[in-house]
């Protein structure tokens, strides 16, 4: 990546993004700079309206910015196609969503494996690499369920387990303790702690202040800008 | 992809059945109707084939009706260029009944000339009518199979009794319900005098038809000619119209079946908003998603061909296995129909999934996430 040093997997320089509700613009996002390190777990915070949802979609590449660039894994996203954000989206990003997002018709093990049929991943190898997730993330027994048989805590490690599965060097999760109880909230966060410390970096987005003062780092964001 | 695909008509299983239900309706319009207008001119072409070489002669229309008698035909013979002529006399099988491709005939037909007239058809059993024939009769395979009609047995044609002694071979023109029989007979059992209907020219080798038919009206006093190409050209005419009618209210009924998978497809797509948001979130390409959506409107629209073509087939068999009592054969499903009847099905489901497609992948995952 540029001049940020190989232990930079995630860089947003002057980042802004604006919409318009109606003809009033709102500017989400007012220029953040943040950098995060490979295998990092950083809670991004703030009140609502905050832009802390809308960084993460400017990252995960699901809206593009304004102004600013982003930097992952030293590709400059910002200034890709847009034709080519799905592979850059399977490569770089996980995402793992506050209600889950799971397919409601298809298994734990089609929910996983369907992540890797984008990126033209050969059926045995689908399989076997689903299993073998769904089976780190402590559900090897309940492959063949769908998410109306699974818990809200099971159902969010599949959705833990969908984002690993590409092998990504970033996972995003939106809120992913906003839906659980307190015991399951404490699984879910272990799973990205030992996640970060086998070297994979972790953003969460989170309102959970037991979450972000577990994290490595903590980013506030208030109106659209980071907090120094 | 396909397993996807199917997942998701299988979800949906009253509304996809719905939508096949609505393109099988228009698919079994295509094939009912289009078998009924391949019929018409399988005959007409089987038909024109067979007596492709010959020349109508008419009488002139004017204050007599366009009649023309027996002893024309010597006339005509002694046009140069004409090899052979003479007199058919025409008339429906059944009291009320039509003549034409598909109703039962009498032909009245020198018996010498029999199987000039009818040649190059060949009888299957028998033999073709020969001079000193009187009360005998040669029929085409329909009559034969619709009056269970074997060599010796009696058909009654106007309250009398003709030996059957010859049986055409098939030849899916209108030979097959024609039952030749004496001219003279003919002439006596309807009243006609030395009436004929028409007077069939056959030219020498190498002579050209349409020249020798005008060289037959302007030799010939009172008389009017068909030439083999004028022929075809009126029947084409006729018959381009009789497919175009037929052929256009069959696709009528195809494309309100084709809106009825737009509109599964529209709400599918509105419904599955979220979903797709969640598949580009996973890194789905565009064409995925379009595979995805157009895939399971060309399947809906396979499906429906196939539930139209095999209704269609039902309906065309028991209608002509019905029809077969009465010696008409009304509908013939050809392999030009099935597969143009399958593309259209195909084309139809592709096309009518495409724009839903499009609205699909043109979503932009955030907001399509965002759905509820």
């Amino acid at each position: 990546m540029n001049d940020d040093g190989n232990d930079i997997i995630l860089k947003t320089r002057n980042l802004k993004k604006t919409y318009m509700q109606g003809k009033i613009p709102v500017h989400a996002l007012q220029g953040v700079d943040i950098e995060v390190k490979r295998g990092e777990l950083i809670s991004i915070v703030g009140p609502s309206g905050s832009g802390k949802s809308t960084l993460l979609s400017l990252i995960g590449m699901l809206d593009t910015a304004t102004e600013g660039d982003v930097f992952i894994d030293g590709i400059e996203v910002t200034k890709s196609k847009e034709k080519e954000f799905p592979r850059l989206r399977r490569e770089k990003i996980g995402f793992v969503f506050q209600h889950f997002n799971l397919l409601p018709a298809l298994t734990a093990l089609g929910n996983v494996e369907i992540a890797m049929r984008f990126a033209r991943i050969h059926k045995n190898d689908r399989i076997r690499r689903a299993k073998e997730v769904l089976t780190e993330m402590g559900l090897g027994d309940r492959l063949n369920h769908k998410p109306s048989e699974l818990s809200g805590g099971e159902q969010q490690r599949v959705s833990i387990a969908r984002a690993l599965a590409n092998k990504p060097a970033i996972i995003l999760a939106d809120e992913p303790t906003g839906e659980v109880d307190t015991k399951t909230r404490e699984i879910i966060f272990n799973i990205f702690r030992q996640l970060s410390d086998g070297g994979q970096t972790v953003i969460i987005v989170t309102h959970d202040t037991w979450v972000s003062e577990r994290t490595d780092r903590t980013i506030t964001l208030i109106d659209g800008l980071v907090e120094n | 992809m396909f397993d996807i695909i199917l997942r998701n008509l299988s979800q949906r299983k009253i509304r996809t059945a719905l939508t096949v239900f609505g393109i099988g309706l228009g698919i079994f319009a295509v094939i009912v109707m289009g078998a009924m207008s391949e019929n018409f001119n399988q005959t007409f072409e089987k038909s024109f084939a067979l007596t492709a070489d010959k020349i109508r002669v008419f009488g002139a229309s004017g204050v007599f009706g366009g009649s023309i008698t027996n002893s024309k035909a010597a006339e005509v013979r002694r046009v140069p260029g004409v090899n052979d002529a003479y007199g058919l006399l025409m008339a429906p099988l059944e009291e009320g009944g039509g003549i034409g491709p598909t109703g039962s005939q009498v032909v009245g037909l020198p018996p010498e000339k029999s199987q000039v007239v009818l040649s190059p058809v060949k009888v299957k059993a028998g033999r073709f009518l020969m001079r000193g024939d009187r009360y005998e009769t040669v029929v085409g395979t329909s009559i034969a199979s619709q009056y269970e009609l074997s060599l010796g047995d009696k058909l009654e044609i106007n309250d009398k009794n003709f030996t059957v002694v010859g049986i055409l071979e098939y030849t899916g023109s209108f030979f097959d319900n024609t039952a030749a029989v004496p001219l003279d007979i003919a002439q006596d059992l309807f009243e006609m005098g030395d009436m004929v209907s028409m007077i069939f020219a056959i030219p020498e080798e190498g002579v050209d038809g349409d020249l020798l038919a005008k060289r037959i009206k302007i030799s010939v006093d009172g008389v009017d000619t068909l030439s083999p190409s004028e022929l075809e050209a009126e029947a084409k005419q006729g018959l381009a119209i009789f497919s175009v009618i037929t052929i256009s209210a069959a696709l009528l009924a195809a494309i309100i079946g084709g809106l009825s998978v737009m509109n599964t497809m529209l709400m599918s797509v509105m419904e599955r908003t979220k979903e797709f948001g969640i598949l580009k979130a996973l890194g789905a390409e565009r064409r995925d998603i379009l595979l995805m959506t157009v895939g399971e409107a060309t399947i809906m629209g396979i499906l429906g061909g196939l539930f139209g073509l095999a209704a269609g087939w039902v309906a065309v068999y028991g209608l002509n296995t019905w029809l077969a009592d009465q010696g008409i054969v009304l509908f013939l499903i050809t392999p030009r129909l099935v597969i143009i009847a399958m593309a259209f099905a195909i084309l139809l489901g592709t096309l009518s999934g495409l724009y839903p497609a499009l609205r699909a992948t043109g979503m932009s995952p955030m907001e399509a996430l965002r759905y509820e």
